[in-house]
């Protein structure tokens, strides 16, 4: 009987964490066209809102919502009094201390954080060239991340169940 | 409590500010920042170096020289993170903060079809602390009065930078608003008073809402250039006085013609060091050849405070003591 009781948890734990598993890379695609949709809307702000960062952050931060969401929004608090940090600096730690709880990658975060070098520091512009560029990466990413979740969603979610069974299976 | 200037200073050099003696720093008048270089200050026409402690010196080698974080990092916060957003001011050469504090920008310039269209590479900072001095009009409004037309006469207050030129028409902008003639026998209620403030920085208005006090019956028309302001405001405001900070183009004599027609009593300001300047100044000396000004105003400021003479239309100098007022009343 608790043989049995043992059997099920193990398999219900190895699902659980192939569902996960699969969940994140399902997430991720997601995730990068949310932080798509958020610049090409700052781009928007500064192109036509003339609007300061702080509060273009913010705004973004309340559209896009989630973890992403959550990020601009840090960003535009650490910008604010009292810590009045620099553009940089403030993105640079929301992007530290929000991305865990994202699905994705380094890689993304890479493309933010060079991005982040020239938020706010020269005219439209040029805000806008550094914008398209930090876009057409992440765009790259996201087609990588679609192809991989194409390839292993499914796999671990079936992957979980089976790898549980298996254990059940050598230890009965 | 620190003033709001002190905000847009990162957190190295506010402390380094704040570490001023008294005396220095509640006259401070500017900050200059330069990259690799010492930090100035200036109080009332004297100039000090900071040192990395935050005492004063006068000796340049032994000063606190900001390095390319401190500049960044200022650039950073007086724009509010977002340079993009000052293009126009960028073009101009200064940015203005809220508080009406100016602050003048150097670098290397960037050009387009011949004029300059930004600044990069911002390394020279001069940070203009306004200071709001209710009272400073005091002495000079009782000899600009109109006793007919029971206004004030057409005014151009001349004088090198920093002398406090903005300072003496915000304070006639709000005592001739309010009606506060300072004279015992001027007992006409206060006019309409339109403020063109192409620089922010007689009102210090912050959305549109002036920061300091210029009167209850002012209107100003904030980042207007002049000439274009001056049109706007005749047109569509019906001001009684027009006030204007620092005219010298073409085009703001224009204006400023038109506003004598209109029936608007104009108070103007224009750099100049002297009653004598003016001839030599293509579009001031048509003015003054004209008789537009009835009344001319020079200031200097000392160690004892601002000083100023007065002249008339013909550019003869006046005595300081207003009609119908004997010595003794114009001094108290």
């Amino acid at each position: 009987m608790l043989k049995m009781l043992g059997a099920v948890l193990v398999i219900a734990a190895t699902t659980l964490a192939g569902w996960l598993q699969a969940r994140q890379y399902a997430n991720r695609p997601q995730q990068i066209r949310r932080l798509i949709l958020a610049l090409k809307r700052l781009e928007t702000e500064i192109m036509y809102g003339f609007t300061p960062l702080p509060d273009a952050l913010d705004r973004i931060g309340e559209q896009s919502g989630g973890a992403v969401g959550s990020i601009f929004h840090r960003a535009a608090q650490n910008m604010k009094p009292p810590d009045n940090r620099t553009a940089q600096e403030a993105l640079q730690l929301a992007l530290e201390a929000g991305w865990k709880t994202t699905a994705m990658k380094a890689v993304e975060q890479d493309i933010m954080r060079q991005f982040s070098y020239t938020l706010g520091t020269s005219d439209r512009k040029d805000q806008l060239g550094h914008i398209a560029t930090a876009v057409r990466q992440l765009e790259s990413e996201e087609h990588e991340a679609r192809e991989e979740q194409n390839r292993y969603e499914k796999m671990f979610r079936s992957l979980g169940l089976l790898f549980g069974a298996f254990i059940v299976i050598i230890l009965y | 409590m620190d003033p709001n200037w002190l905000s847009v200073f990162p957190d190295r050099l506010r402390h380094l500010l704040q570490k001023l003696p008294p005396s220095v720093f509640t006259r401070l008048e500017e900050v200059r920042i330069r990259e690799s270089r010492p930090l100035e200050v200036n109080t009332g026409g004297r100039f000090y170096f900071l040192t990395a402690d935050g005492g004063i010196t006068r000796d340049a080698e032994a000063a606190f020289k900001p390095d390319k974080q401190d500049s960044s990092r200022l650039l950073d916060l007086i724009t509010n993170h977002s340079l993009y957003t000052m293009e126009e001011e960028l073009r101009k050469g200064f940015i203005t903060i809220p508080g009406g504090h100016r602050i003048g920008l150097a670098g290397r310039t960037v050009l387009g079809g011949g004029k300059v269209e930004h600044i990069r590479d911002i390394s020279g900072f001069n940070i203009r602390i306004a200071r709001e001095v209710c009272g400073a009009a005091d002495q000079v409004l009782p000899l600009l009065l109109d006793f007919k037309q029971k206004s004030v006469l057409h005014t151009l207050i001349l004088s090198p930078p920093q002398q406090g030129k903005t300072t003496l028409i915000r304070d006639l902008a709000r005592q001739i608003s309010s009606g506060t003639w300072r004279h015992p026998e001027a007992r006409w209620p206060g006019l309409k008073v339109a403020i063109v403030d192409e620089r922010s920085e007689i009102a210090g208005c912050r959305d549109g809402v002036p920061s300091y006090d210029v009167g209850p019956r002012t209107d100003v028309m904030d980042g207007c250039p002049k000439a274009e302001g001056m049109m706007m405001m005749i047109r569509s405001m019906s001001p009684e006085v027009m006030v204007v900070d620092e005219i010298g183009r073409p085009e703001d004599a224009e204006a400023l013609v038109e506003a004598l027609h209109a029936g608007v009593r104009v108070i103007a300001t224009a750099h100049g060091a002297d009653i004598d300047d003016i001839g030599s100044r293509p579009v001031l000396s048509k003015l003054v050849d004209s008789g537009f000004f009835q009344m001319y105003v020079t200031l200097r400021r000392s160690d004892q405070g601002l000083t100023f003479r007065l002249w008339d239309a013909k550019r003869r100098g006046i005595p300081l003591i207003p009609p119908g007022m004997k010595g003794r009343e114009a001094d108290a």
